[in-house]
């Protein structure tokens, strides 16, 4: 019944905040329309797009995301009236705190997505993954969470000398 | 290396001290938040004076670099709250205090703000006998904007000697602007990677008052709390953008850091990006919204798909 699906080498994580109101409804609609969109993304429902804290990026990134999607309703259309107008500042300000750090933008995609735009969340999910893909997987989080800031290895001359005096 | 003239201070430090007598004596503040010299030779320290014959022990010189705003916030116990209390302010220093209003934290009538003609500091890493050159200055005076504090009640007459000096944030910003997202992670990955969560930049800093901060909470943990690369990654991005569109760049947070991480350097970068983006700059006028709580109906979102 399906076209059979195309294998790759790399499989991206992609972790969608999405609010309960407009997006969740929009990918609950690709859904029931019987959209294919990959299945590469895990959606987590928030209330609005201004719960979405910056730091929730952040952990999907160190927890092994290769790229986050937010989306919300646009603007205007915020069930909580404002939630989504504050959400637009504080991620165009985060947004330039992690470029300034040194995180590919590539992997982090903003949408407005209505509860009628199933196939606007198709769109955009399928572009995300595929630049995603092309990428590659997400190393830098996940190199930090493995590394050790207190080794204990003995890898220079001073230490040597002071581990061979004990 | 030029030297920056500082010849006003002696006369600063006497009005100071006046001044702070007189408001003592006159009953007009329970207590007055100054500098006073420490033992080291040239070195200063604060100090929180409430008998009026005390006032002569004030100061002021090039080593007067705490911000003492921070004294003042609800997470330091070291003042009573009592009455009205007066305060040494330089221009950075007011700035805080400003944003501090700005949240509820203060009130304009319980201070009594006793302004500094400042030419400028002494950065940290010198002998605090040196003499104020262009080399030796606090990097955040080189960029300073506010060497009057506006709106004090009192406000020594001298005007401060204000030589234009290399930005030297500008300058650091630009530099990693120009690298590539790979260059740049690796410099903020080499620099985060020294930091042994002391928490310094936290305790010193007059925005960091929260009684709880979200990251030492563990249920849910949001930021690894152990000094390792990732927690300590997530800490500095976390506080920078806390502090975004709050901080005025005492940059308090830089000169207590032990391990010398350039912090201030993300909080001018943010100060920067909300230039360009919402045209505010904290600190100069007391706002009950900030600019990340308010929004315009016309903000950019050229970033949104």
């Amino acid at each position: 019944m399906h076209p059979d699906k195309p294998k790759h080498a790399f499989e991206p994580k992609i972790i969608a905040f999405v609010c309960t109101w407009c997006t969740y409804a929009g990918a609950d609609l690709a859904g029931t329309s019987r959209m294919q969109y990959p299945p590469n993304v895990r959606v987590l429902k928030f209330p609005c797009t201004g719960r979405i804290d910056p730091v929730f990026i952040l952990k999907a990134f160190q927890q092994g995301a290769d790229g986050v999607l937010v989306s919300g309703c646009h603007p205007g259309d915020c069930h909580y009236i404002a939630g989504n107008f504050h959400a637009r500042r504080r991620f165009a300000v985060f947004r330039k705190l992690l470029e300034f750090v040194g995180v590919d933008l590539n992997r982090l995609q903003f949408s407005w997505v209505s509860a009628a735009e199933g196939g606007k969340w198709v769109e955009v999910v399928t572009e995300l993954t595929e630049k995603v893909r092309a990428m590659g997987p997400m190393s830098e989080f996940k190199e930090l969470a493995l590394e050790e800031q207190w080794s204990g290895a003995i890898n220079t001359a001073e230490l040597k000398e002071a581990y061979n005096q004990i | 290396m030029t030297p920056i003239d500082t010849s006003i201070y002696a006369a600063v430090s006497a009005a100071i001290r006046a001044e702070a007598q007189r408001i003592l004596t006159e009953g007009q503040v329970s207590a007055v938040v100054g500098y006073t010299a420490a033992r080291r030779k040239g070195s200063a320290q604060p100090v929180v004076i409430t008998d009026a014959n005390d006032a002569a022990r004030l100061i002021f010189t090039p080593a007067c670099v705490n911000n003492l705003a921070v004294y003042l916030t609800k997470a330091k116990k070291e003042i009573p709250k009592k009455g009205r209390i007066g305060i040494v302010v330089k221009g950075c220093d007011l700035k805080a205090l400003t944003g501090l209003m700005g949240e509820s934290q203060l009130k304009r009538e319980d201070l009594y703000l006793i302004g500094v003609p400042c030419a400028g500091v002494l950065a940290s890493t010198f002998d605090p006998a040196r003499e104020l050159t262009a080399d030796s200055i606090a990097p955040k005076c080189s960029e300073c904007d506010a060497h009057l504090p506006q709106g004090c009640d009192f406000l020594p007459p001298q005007t401060p000697a204000t030589p234009a000096l290399d930005r030297k944030y500008a300058a650091e910003i630009a530099r990693l602007e120009a690298l590539t997202p790979q260059e740049r992670w690796a410099y903020w990955k080499e620099q985060f990677a020294k930091c042994i969560k002391c928490y310094a930049c936290r305790q010193v800093c007059p925005f960091c008052f929260c009684e709880q901060c979200l990251c030492d909470r563990n249920k849910p943990q949001m930021v690894e709390t152990t000094p390792r690369p990732a927690g300590n990654t997530a800490w500095h991005i976390v506080r920078a953008m806390h502090l975004a569109g709050r901080c005025a760049g005492c940059a308090e947070c830089e000169r207590v850091c032990p391990m010398d991480i350039p912090l201030n350097l993300l909080n001018r970068k943010m100060a920067k990006e909300l230039k360009e983006l919402y045209d505010y700059e904290a600190g100069f006028e007391v706002n009950d919204k900030g600019p990340l709580t308010s929004f315009t109906e016309k903000d950019d979102q050229s970033f949104i798909k």
